[in-house]
Parts: C-alpha cells; structure tokens; sequence
C-alpha cells in the first residue's frame, strides 16, 4: 500500500509544483470588481481572512503574540497605546500620560466611557489588574508574563482615582510607555484574567474592550468576529474612532498556501496570510495587492556565539560579516519589497542607524583575516586551521520561511571565502532544542516596540539573554548596555543606542542580512482601507469592501 | 442436535470473549507504546510555545511554567498519572490550546467520520464499477479500464485533491473552499480520498471475478443458455464480493489516514487536521487520544468482521476446531 513517509515527502514538493497550476487556473478569472479607486468608507459588508491556523488556542498570555492569534486578539481587544509602523506612540485606551523626569514614574490618564463587551468599565482598576498580569503573570495557574514587559525594574500599579493609574519603576523604564503597544500587552476584562486556564482556552470566555465581539466560531476552522455598534474609542492615530464599517469579519483556516492564494484570486475570500515572496510580482500583475509591512524589531540575521568554535575567533566573525553578499540576496532571494539592513536592527525603529559600511561585502577583507590567523585554504576548497576544518552548521529559522532558500544562498557565497556552511532544516518542534544547543550562528526573527529592549537582551546584564555568550565579559558592552537601560531622556539614549549598534556590527557580534518581513497579506482589490500596526498586524477596523 | 447448538454457542462466546480481551489488551498497549514514543520526542507543546523567539521569556519562566503542567515530572509518573486519569475517562487538556482533549477530539470527529464513510461509499461504488465494466464491456475497452486500478493507486492523494479544488472549485464554482463542510465541497474531498482506496478494491474484485468466471458452474449456466450480464448478476457477482468485504475492512484505515492530506488540502477540521497539529506540537494528550481512538476503531471493525465470519459461513463454523468439546 502507499507509504505514508513518501507521500508525506512528495506532498510538500508536490504542493509547490501544483501551486502554479492551482495559481494559473485561477489566473484565468479575472477579479469581479475592478478597484474603483474609491476613498471614502462603506459602512457594511464582510471581509474574509484567510489564515494558515489557530493551532496555539486563546490562553491570551501565550498567544496575544503569535502572528496567527495575534491578529483575532487585535480585533477582539484594545491597548493602551497605539504603536505605528514608524515606531511613534499614539495615544488610544490612555489619552495621555505623564513621565518624572527619571523615567521612573508614570501616570496614565485613561478614555472615560470605554467599556468591554460585558459592559463592565474599563477603568483604572481594570488596568492595573491588567498591567499586573503583564508584568508578573501567575505561573502558579500556569499563565505566563509577557516577555518583554520591563518587569525586572516594575515596582506597583495603582489606580489613583476611576480613571488615573500611576505605574511605579525602581530604576529608568523609558520603554514602558512604548511597551503598551505592544501585541502581548490586551485589555482584557477582569473577569477573564481571574478565570482557570481552561476557562481562559474558551474564545468565548475572553472579553474585550475591541472593534469587534466574537459571534461564532468552529475550534480549528472558522471564527466570525460582529462589529460592536457601541465602539467609539478608536485610536485617533488611524484617523478613525467610531464603530467598524464591516459588519463582520471572518477568520477561515486553510492551511495549504497555494489554496489561500488561488482562494482570493478566485474570488471567494477577501485577503490571505503569507504568500511566497517569488510569486508577488504576479499577484500584483493581477490586480491584487500584496503588503509585506516590516516589524520594529531586530533584522533577519544571525547572532554569533563568541565562546563556540569557530566563531569564538574574530577573523571567522569578521570573514562571516565581510564575506555575505547581502545584494546579492535581495536580489535573487526577494523582491524589492524587501530591504538592505542599515544596521542590526530594522530601519523602522527610530533609532536606527545607517551602518552598512561597518558589515560592506569585501571579498578580500574576509579572505584576507583569515589567511592572516592561520587559516590556509586546502585541496578540498576550505581552510583548515591546526587540523581543524573551518565548518559551521545552521538551521533555518522556521518562523521565517523564506531562510531555508537564504541560508543555501549564503552557503554558495561563504565557500567562495573558504568556509564550508553546512544547513540543517529544523521543525518548530524541534527549534527550541536547537537554541538550547547554543550553536554558533543563530538565526534571529525578534520584534520589539522600544529600543531599550535591545540593552536588555543583548549581555546577561539587567535580567538579559546574552545573545552574544559574552557574559560581562566586553566590558564596553556592557556600559553600552547599561548606559541604554539606565537612560533617562530619549535623546541621550538614542546616541548610545547608536554608538551600540556601531560597535557590536565591528565586533561581528550580530551578522545582519536583511530587514524582516515575517508577515505577508496578500488582498483582493475590493479591500481597501487595511492598515498596519508597528508589529506588522493587519488592521481590518478601519477596511472596508467595495461592491 | 440440541447439544450441537450450545456446544457451538459456547465456542462462541467463548471466541466473543477471548477477542474483546485481546481488544481490550490492543488498546492498552498502544497507549503504552505511544505515550513513550511521545515522550521519547524532543519538546512539548508547553515548551516549544513558549520557546518562540519572539516570547522572549526567560529560561526561569519557562521553567516555572512548564513545572505547572507537571512536564518537569520523570517521564514513568507522568505515564502513571496519565494512565489513572486515562482509566477513568479522563483524557487531560490540550497541552498546546488549554481545551479538554474530549472537546477537541469530538469537534473534529464527526467532519471526518463523515468524510470517511463517503469516501468508502465512493470508493466502492467506483470499485464495483471498474469491475463489472472490465467483465461486461469488449475486451478492448475492458483492457483500458483494467489498467484504472494501477493508474488511481500511482497518483498521490494531494494530487487528485489540488486537481479537484483547481477545476471543479476554482474554475467551474462547483464549491467554495471558505464553506469546506459543504455537501459537494464534502463530495470531492471524499472523491479525493475515494480513488487511491478504491483501487486495490476493485484489483481484488477483478481477479475474483475472473477466478469464478472459469468455474465449472459458470460454464454450465452459459451452456444453460443465460446471458453473460444474467450469469454475471446471478451467479458470479455473489461469491466475488467474499473477498472484497475482507479488504473492506483492511482498507477502512485508508480513509483515515489519508484524511491528514485531504482536510489540510481542502481546508476541514477533522481528525486528520487534529493529529497534524498535534504532532507538529509534540501535544501529547490529544496525540494520546487519537492513537487510542484509532485503535479502538480498528479492533472494533475487526471484531465485527472476526465475530461475523462464523455466522456468515459454514464452512468457518467454531465447532470444527473444538474437537475437545465435541468428544
């Protein structure tokens, strides 16, 4: 009988060779409706979104910051503030808020009348519950922190009359602001914080203050999100604050790509999740659009263990970051929707800087340090060192798709400079295992909302992840790093935050490749009005569907 | 006489017994034998969630949560405890979404039950088509359609399913994908799944057809003067389809295997879609529950085919091995 391991193998070939054809039929219908260039907003309608699945379930605290989960939060709940695509704050949920001059105190001034959609208040008491689960989490009935909620320096959070709440820091938090916006950080009503994490697994059982209430919903196939009549607290950052103009918005699990894809082309769903960078052009040939909206956070690239072989030697980090034609890549792995990184972190956050010319592709400084260290190339095409051979294993990032074609790239380039890569695909499943295993190039996919982020995580300093293995071992990262955490003006900060990124791209200590984008739609020309937030989510509370 | 009847009644039960029990004894192993394959995996649902580079929780957080599910436990108490909520029904919560794993299971089961009983239908209407065609129709049609089983066993499953969406979904708006529980919608992803089983079925209806095509009886009703389609309804169509109920139950697992391509491809949530996710997860209590659902399904279908033989022929009967009882 048919073996169930080879067709598991042939499917995933077959799947992509039959999306061009599942994509040419398709190709025949032309879209229904022309884009009538209209911009003025149609109250009614339905938009249908189709995603890849829901497989996380709704426990908020671990799925508020999935890319699929993420999205139907985002609808169900609102924030604090609103994060745009620039990395600025908006005020949303708090109309205002006040900072001490040392960044250690903060009074939000909450919207009054706001309310969830049980009717209860969104009010200082709600918030504060709320921030305490953010900062703290409650690992006792299995609910975690969010992640990057500055909770090493959180002092207490109190509600100083029905609509003022007054957070407290022990040291500089300039980034807490920033952080509200951020995906993890939902309002959700008291009532759902307090209940169990099976209560809590219950879509049906999470309220929110958002746009949009859950009407119905099959677990693991569709989920139809009903405009809420009463909505009137709209960031005013989205040029909009009423109620939505669609009637409903439905959520549809299809997991094969390239039935997602033909699903729009064909006219029966409005937008789609995640398309193969290769087949934009031709998508938008069609009609269609297809938005590849860039995250604030860290660029696609590798972090570099300093205490590994090989890369615990600078001439190896060195070649790595001087020897990667990163042109090269965007234009044989991407479209130009994709864009050159400046520096380790994405152009979107404000204090990025342009430092290209710290990681320039030159062939010969790459070959040149190594030949100086000792590293002689040999008859098999790589170099050798005390009988060493100069290999490296990387695995794709599976949270990135396209990293695998990238990763095969970069291989065909490093052996022109006489280090031999070799590639590893590694599942979800397995990810974690590989991380753990500390390997010497790890591929990065990390969003944040504040820059502070990047002081907290790159050293073991402050709490942080010591991306680098370093420990405090650099001693001139580590006053980077502290001068970053403890700042207390934005000004200041964004002149370390620089000098920081300077000095970790000539220490070859992150290896960048190329700006991010992890989140792909791709829409009907029917669509209009989809915004994007700063963490690349789709907003359907202000689109609306032209008929 | 009266002796013979409860002398085979008792063999009977005796046999009705000694199969529940070895049933019984399947599926308990099969939890064993699963739980530690499982266990054997690297990562959990718990830790891989929250392994995401983009959580950014530290490993003491982790650490802290993942005790909460008690995965820090040795691997022999979490197999204890899981055996004893197991034993009195109890099948746990969803490592990766929080939701009791008999939710979940029974969401998704009646989508492929169904899907699975529509296929086995198509599949054997398909079969006894392909079969009375290759031996009614002139031999030179009858040689194409004989090679039809080889064609429908040698074009993967995700082919036929991504063919069908594509013309019949796509092209001719037979069916929409956003409505996969749809009758028709339902009709070709059973479709999909219906032709790679119906292929062996109709192989082993052909070849018994031809075997009893060449009997002696066969001869003498031709001679009687019946007509082919005469000799082939009444006589050779009955002792055939013995052995195609045989293969009916070997194959009923086909459907539910293949259901994993067919609901990812037409966009169902269905068993199939469930252990998907679950083993992508390292979910071990829905992953548990399906491999102790499937192997209650197929020592069930087994037990009605093993328990009916007997009943259904003689030549079979559960007297002839018990000589001890009879002297």
């Amino acid at each position: 009988m048919n073996s169930p391991i080879v067709k598991r193998r042939s499917f995933l070939t077959g799947t992509g060779a039959l999306a061009a054809l599942a994509i040419l039929t398709a190709c025949g219908n032309k879209p229904d409706v022309e884009s009538t260039g209209s911009t003025s907003p149609v109250r009614g309608g339905a938009l249908t979104f189709l995603i890849q699945g829901f497989d996380a379930g709704w426990i908020s605290s671990k799925t508020s910051i999935s890319s699929y989960e993420g999205n139907l939060w985002g609808h169900l709940t609102d924030k604090l503030v609103y994060v745009n695509e620039k990395g600025d704050v908006n005020p949303w949920i708090a109309e205002s808020w006040d900072e001490n001059s040392d960044a250690t105190e903060f009074v939000l001034h909450l919207k009054k009348g706001v309310t969830f959609s049980d009717g209860t208040a969104v009010d200082a008491k709600a918030v504060v519950e709320n921030i305490n689960a953010w900062a703290v989490g409650d690992a006792d009935r299995g609910i975690a922190k969010v992640g990057l909620f500055p909770s090493a320096s959180f002092e207490s959070a109190k509600a100083t009359d029905a609509a003022t709440v007054k957070v407290r820091f022990s040291s500089s938090t300039l980034g807490f602001i920033a952080t509200l916006g951020y995906h993890g950080c939902i309002l959700l009503a008291p009532a759902t914080l307090k209940s169990s994490t099976e209560e809590q697994a219950d879509l049906a059982k999470n309220i929110g203050s958002g746009p949009f209430m859950l009407k119905s919903w099959q677990q693991g196939e569709s989920y139809v999100l009903q405009r809420r009549e009463d909505y009137a607290w709209g960031s005013k950052a989205l040029g909009y604050s009423g109620p939505a103009y669609l009637d409903t918005l439905t959520y549809k699990v299809v997991r094969d790509a390239s039935v997602r894809t033909s699903t729009v082309l064909s006219g029966q769903a409005d937008v789609s999740f995640n398309v193969e960078p290769q087949e934009i052009d031709s998508l938008i040939s069609q009609g269609f659009s297809v938005s590849t909206p860039r995250y604030l956070g860290f660029v696609d690239g590798f972090q570099v263990n300093t205490q590994t072989f090989p890369t615990n030697q600078a001439s190896v980090r060195q070649a790595l970051q001087h020897g990667i034609d990163r042109q090269e890549i965007l234009s044989t792995i991407y479209t130009q929707d994709w864009q050159a990184a400046s520096t380790f972190i994405q152009g979107t956050v404000p204090e990025a800087g342009d430092f290209a010319d710290h990681f320039n592709f030159d062939l010969k400084k790459a070959t040149d340090g190594l030949e100086k260290d000792g590293w002689t190339l040999e008859s098999d095409g790589f170099r050798h060192k005390d009988g060493k051979l100069l290999e490296i294993t990387i695995a794709a990032n599976p949270y990135v798709p396209s990293d695998k074609a990238m990763d095969e790239l970069i291989a065909q380039q490093l052996q022109r400079v006489g280090i031999k890569l070799n590639l590893k695909v590694i599942d979800v499943a397995n990810y974690s295992a590989w991380q753990n295993n500390e390997p010497p190039l790890l591929h990065t996919s990390r969003s944040f909302v504040d820059v502070g982020t990047v002081a907290g995580i790159l050293t073991n300093r402050n709490g942080g992840e010591d991306w680098f293995k370093l420990g405090d071992s650099d001693e001139k990262l580590n006053k980077l790093s502290d001068q970053i955490a403890q700042a207390k003006n934005r000004k200041d900060r964004a002149k370390v935050a620089n000098e920081q990124q300077k000095y970790v791209l000539d220490q070859a200590y992150f290896i960048p490749l190329v700006q991010l984008v992890q989140r792909l739609y791709l829409s009907s020309p029917k669509v209009q009005g989809i915004q994007y937030n700063g963490l690349a989510y789709a907003n359907f509370y202000t689109a609306w569907v032209t008929q | 006489m009266g002796y013979t009847v409860s002398v085979r009644l008792s063999g009977y039960r005796n046999l009705v017994l000694s199969r529940l029990g070895q049933g019984v004894l399947v599926i308990f192993l099969a939890y064993v034998l699963s739980f530690i394959v499982v266990s054997v995996l690297p990562g959990d649902a718990i830790t891989n969630a929250l392994h995401d580079p983009q959580s950014g929780l530290s490993e003491e957080d982790i650490a802290r949560i993942v005790a909460f599910y008690g995965l820090d436990k040795p691997v022999l108490i979490q197999l204890l405890l899981a055996l004893g909520r197991f034993v009195t029904g109890d099948l746990g919560i969803s490592l990766q979404s929080g939701l009791p794993v008999t939710d979940l299971v029974f969401d998704a089961l009646p989508s492929t039950t169904f899907l699975a009983l529509t296929a086995l239908i198509l599949a054997l209407v398909l079969a006894v088509a392909i079969a009375v065609g290759v031996h009614l129709l002139p031999s030179g049609a009858a040689g194409i359609l004989r090679s039809v089983p080889s064609f429908f066993l040698s074009v993967p499953n995700f082919v036929i399913g991504l063919v069908l969406i594509s013309v019949f979904g796509f092209t001719l708006h037979t069916f929409t994908i956003t409505e996969p529980n749809a009758p028709v919608a339902t009709f070709f992803a059973a479709l999909t799944l219906a032709i790679p089983v119906s292929a062996p079925l109709a192989e082993v209806l052909i070849s018994s057809l031809d075997v009893e095509a060449r009997q002696d009886y066969a001869l003498v009703a031709r001679s009687r003067g019946l007509s082919r389609v005469n000799v082939f309804a009444q006589h050779l169509l009955k002792p055939s389809a013995l052995p195609s109920v045989t293969m009916v139950a070997l194959l009923i697992g086909e459907p539910l295997g293949g259901a994993v391509i067919t609901e990812t491809i037409f966009g169902r949530n269905g068993v199939g879609t469930l252990v998907q996710r679950s083993v992508g997860a390292g979910d071990q209590p829905v992953l548990l529950a399906v491999v102790v659902l499937s192997a209650v399904v197929f020592v069930l279908v087994n037990l009605i085919a093993d328990l009916s033989v007997p009943l259904l022929d003689p030549r079979t009967s559960v007297t002839k091995k018990k000589k001890a009882v009879v002297s």
